[in-house]
């Protein structure tokens, strides 16, 4: 089952990063890390909600926040001791359209793996700091944990560290992982 | 693999942020205004029409972004009874160009004519409940908070805004009406507080 989530969710970063925007321009090539896609919040809850992880963790940084950088290998050393328990790393960056070449190189020196899903943030802004979480005031860094089924459960306002992560996301990477409801089926 | 219970609190709370309504806290507190040394407080600049605090700084893309458009609007509304501060809570250990060298320089640059003031222990920033920068706090005649967020909802091209949150409440409070937006938000960086004394 477990290799079945993981290959389904790979195909998940493949197609999000093919489709999500495709007026989008290719990213630079990078050592392994994913190109950043062009995406709005119901392209980014898209990710966050598709079907196979048991946890999905949402990270929103930028190339000039330090805080953000500092965390970031915290973040990936996390990811990477857990994304076979059925973690998923969502990355959002708040950096301009235009950085997409800093954003990327910015990941790949950080060593961020391939199979991350890795966003720039378009659209209002208030629509996407509500649609994460209404107690959020925007300020970066910010991270958000949801269930297998995307229900949120948990915030983060500022830096993460490997342990509060683990505090965190420790109980969903353990749970079993739950079907999401099928569209017009009453739950029994 | 173990891992310790599930831990529900979050390490800052915008529960702390100051509701619509209230008074400013803290507002006795004389912070040092960078462009010409003098301490003031809150209280000393409140407007007969309203007061306006903005908690910002030098070395934030999104405070450098909306810079020249918050102290357009400061400098403009000095004029229609409205008191005006600017405070930059940040820890200047965290980024140099908080510093008051910094907030010298921007100032000058900006052709700010409104206080911009040091909070040395961020502890006002801490009474108001300020996480980002910038965040506007916008106070009536009488005191009453009438307006929390953001400037506008286009940090990047000025000329493209589409909703002028920040003026459209100005001009609400010189009228002595609530604005009709009384809450927004944008992206922003975090206030990097100086350590609790």
């Amino acid at each position: 089952m477990l290799g079945a989530m993981i290959n389904g969710w790979l195909a998940l970063a493949t197609t999000a990063l093919a489709t999500v925007s495709p007026a989008a321009p290719a990213g630079p090539p990078t050592a392994g890390a994913p190109a950043p896609t062009l995406a709005e919040l119901p392209e980014i809850l898209t990710a966050v909600r598709s079907p196979g992880a048991r946890a999905v963790l949402v990270n929103v940084w930028a190339t000039w926040c330090d805080p953000c950088r500092q965390e970031m290998p915290e973040l990936i050393r996390f990811y990477r001791d857990h994304r076979e328990d059925g973690l998923r790393l969502v990355l959002v960056s708040a950096d301009d359209e235009e950085n997409r070449a800093q954003v990327a190189q910015v990941l790949a020196e950080a060593g961020l793996p391939a199979d991350t899903l890795s966003f720039i943030k378009r659209g209002d802004d208030m629509k996407f700091i509500d649609g994460l979480d209404r107690h959020w005031s925007g300020a970066l860094p910010a991270s958000f944990l949801f269930d297998g089924r995307g229900r949120k459960r948990r915030t983060w306002l500022g830096p993460v560290t490997y342990h509060s992560l683990e505090l965190g996301a420790g109980r969903l990477l353990t749970a079993p992982v739950t079907p999401a409801p099928q569209p017009g089926r009453r739950r029994p | 693999m173990t891992f310790a219970p599930f831990v529900l609190a979050t390490a800052l709370s915008m529960a702390g942020v100051l509701p619509i309504g209230k008074p400013a806290p803290e507002s006795n507190i004389k912070m040092k205004n960078a462009l010409d040394g003098k301490s003031i407080s809150i209280a000393d600049v409140t407007g007969k029409a309203g007061t306006l605090v903005i908690f910002t700084c030098d070395h934030c893309p999104f405070a450098r972004g909306w810079e020249g458009r918050i102290v357009e609007l400061g400098n403009a509304y000095v004029k229609k009874g409205i008191g005006v501060i600017l405070i930059n809570a940040n820890d200047p250990a965290e980024h140099q160009e908080d510093g008051v060298a910094g907030m010298q320089a921007r100032a000058k640059g900006a052709n700010m004519q409104i206080p911009y003031v040091v909070d040395e222990t961020s502890n006002v920033a801490r009474a108001f409940g300020a996480t980002v920068t910038p965040e506007v706090f916008l106070f009536d005649r009488h005191g009453k908070l009438a307006y929390h967020g953001t400037v506008d909802d286009n940090l990047k091209q000025p000329d493209q805004v589409q909703k002028h949150y920040l003026k459209d409440a100005l001009d609400a409070v010189v009228a002595g009406k609530p604005p009709a937006l009384p809450e927004t938000k944008s992206l922003g960086c975090g206030i990097k507080y100086r350590p609790s004394s």
